[in-house]
């Protein structure tokens, strides 16, 4: 291997890793704008024009704040908790495709961390991983609320996980294959001719499962039960000051990123959009575009949602995840194995 | 030493070595974590054994939900440090754990060099293919895998039980 492959290959798994939180800093600012659209008030508005220096100068503040950990906590696992945190976070990403295939210089590099033949297993094992970081950060800081925040999520990642899964067991059955790229090949082009081949078309139900489980996944309202600062102070983290906070902040920004990729690659056609045939570099860089857009748009709706809806009762979350989700999900299954059994649907 | 070697000793030495600690631990919660991370070591082993899929499925299942149940049972609990047992010189079971290792390792040592090259008798398709593991499973392991599915079924439905006319009680 020479060092130009090597260097290609570094880029492809790196800059993903290096992007992601780095848009976490305009994507707080839209967050907290958004907010305020929402709820009728400005929303940071004070530093730089429309607020927008506010995130970057947060940030640089959480960086020089000095981290106070309590005297009983254990210290190896209270600092490792937020590292597992964001690592969880960002590996999740290395197998989602996030564009056309580059074609320069005779070389052809797949726009994809790695194209394992078992893409769709590895991100939930890595998503199961999250959950350490919430349930060490909550027992280690030996503080009450944190591990009942600690204990919440262990209980409601594992159980929303089992719905994620199996509504995802749909897409995995109609692309006949557990590899993302084979699962964004068979949503291009169309239906009848103007319909777009998404699997969100004929597995509406499956996208809704998995989008609801998406935001229990990462902790977010309606399902941020982990943290219900209304109870709970701020649960698993309550305890965590500085820049070892700002570990949580940004692993949780970048699973709402990373979770509405996952979601635009298995039901909404990916980089891909029909009619268009990416070609060269201009295409390439057409097709991530497409992959950003539409990923920014389920972001969006993670805010919108955020501002919108009240927090769930723990109970209810339960009930819902294991009484209405997971029935639904199975349900989904034997629907899309019918369509692909007995239509036409998928090729 | 290659590159695959250096990372299957690597592997192989975090495998053993917090194996050990999570039964040596007093500490239960940290036990667990410690037996996440072997876990872990064991993952790398079978991708270096080229079986992703059975590393992947490791830490999907055994990482990422069997234990944080433990976890989650032992937090519940909020179980502390064991203290040492009083008068912790116990001549019987250490000599008695001791010939156990003993004849354990030589047992081990020895199925190992009967077995000869592990490479003479293997598949010459690795199940990498996770199509053909599913069409084994559902062809020649039919009966097997769906025998575990009713042994699962049986363990869920006992627990139901076991909970329900507790409540009803």
């Amino acid at each position: 291997m020479s060092l130009l492959d090597f260097g290609i290959i570094a880029a492809r798994v790196l800059l993903p890793a290096l992007i992601l939180p780095g848009i976490v800093i305009p994507l707080v600012w839209v967050e907290r704008r958004g907010a305020g659209l929402i709820q009728d008030r400005p929303g940071p508005n004070r530093v730089g024009p429309m607020g927008l220096l506010q995130s970057p100068v947060d940030v640089l503040k959480l960086f020089m704040k000095e981290p106070v950990m309590p005297a009983a906590a254990d210290s190896f696992l209270y600092t490792l908790a937020p590292a597992i945190a964001v690592f969880a976070a960002l590996a999740t990403f290395a197998v989602i495709p996030y564009g056309a295939t580059l074609e320069v210089g005779g070389r052809t590099i797949p726009l994809i961390g790695a194209d394992l033949n078992i893409g769709i297993l590895y991100i939930f094992a890595m998503t199961s991983l999250s959950v350490y970081a919430i349930v060490l950060a909550g027992w280690s800081a030996n503080n009450k609320y944190s591990l009942m925040g600690g204990i919440r999520s262990s209980a409601q990642i594992i159980s929303y996980e089992l719905a994620m899964t199996t509504a995802a067991a749909g897409v995995i059955l109609a692309a006949s294959s557990f590899r993302l790229n084979d699962v964004v090949a068979m949503q291009e082009g169309t239906w009848l001719s103007f319909v777009p081949r998404w699997n969100v078309f004929p597995q509406f139900l499956g996208f809704l499962i998995f989008f609801v489980a998406a935001f229990a996944e990462t902790n977010r309202i309606p399902f941020d039960l982990p943290e219900a600062e209304s109870e709970l102070v701020a649960g698993y983290h309550t305890e965590y000051s500085a820049m070892r906070f700002g570990s949580y902040f940004l692993a949780e920004y970048v699973n709402i990123m990373v979770a509405s990729a996952l979601a635009v690659t298995l039901y909404l056609g990916g980089w891909t959009l029909p009619g268009f045939h990416p070609q060269g570099i201009l295409g390439t860089l057409i097709s991530i575009a497409i992959f950003a857009g539409k990923t920014a748009f389920l972001v969006w709706v993670f805010v919108w949602v955020r501002w919108t809806l009240p927090r769930f009762r723990y109970d209810q979350l339960m009930s819902l995840g294991w009484k209405v989700l997971l029935p639904l999900a199975l349900v989904n299954i034997f629907l899309q194995a019918a369509l692909a059994l007995g239509t036409g649907v998928y090729r | 030493m290659t590159g695959s070697a250096m990372v299957f000793y690597a592997a192989a030495v975090l495998t053993v070595v917090f194996a050990a600690v999570m039964v040596v631990h007093r500490n239960p919660v940290k036990s667990t974590l410690a037996l996440v991370v072997s876990f872990f070591g064991l993952a790398i082993c079978y991708v270096l054994l080229s079986a992703p899929l059975i590393a992947v499925l490791q830490v999907i299942v055994y990482a990422g939900a069997i234990l944080v149940l433990f976890l989650f049972v032992l937090m519940l609990l909020n179980l502390r440090e064991e203290p040492a047992p009083p008068g912790s010189s116990r001549p019987i079971q250490t000599v008695l754990s001791g010939v156990a290792i003993v004849s354990f390792a030589g047992l081990m040592l020895g199925l190992i060099r009967a077995s000869g090259d592990p490479a003479a008798g293997a598949d010459p398709q690795p199940l990498t293919d996770i199509a053909r593991v599913s069409r084994l499973l559902f062809s020649d392991y039919l009966l097997p895998f769906e025998a575990v599915s009713v042994l699962l079924l049986a363990a869920l439905v006992g627990a139901f039980v076991l909970v329900y006319s507790e409540k009803r009680a």
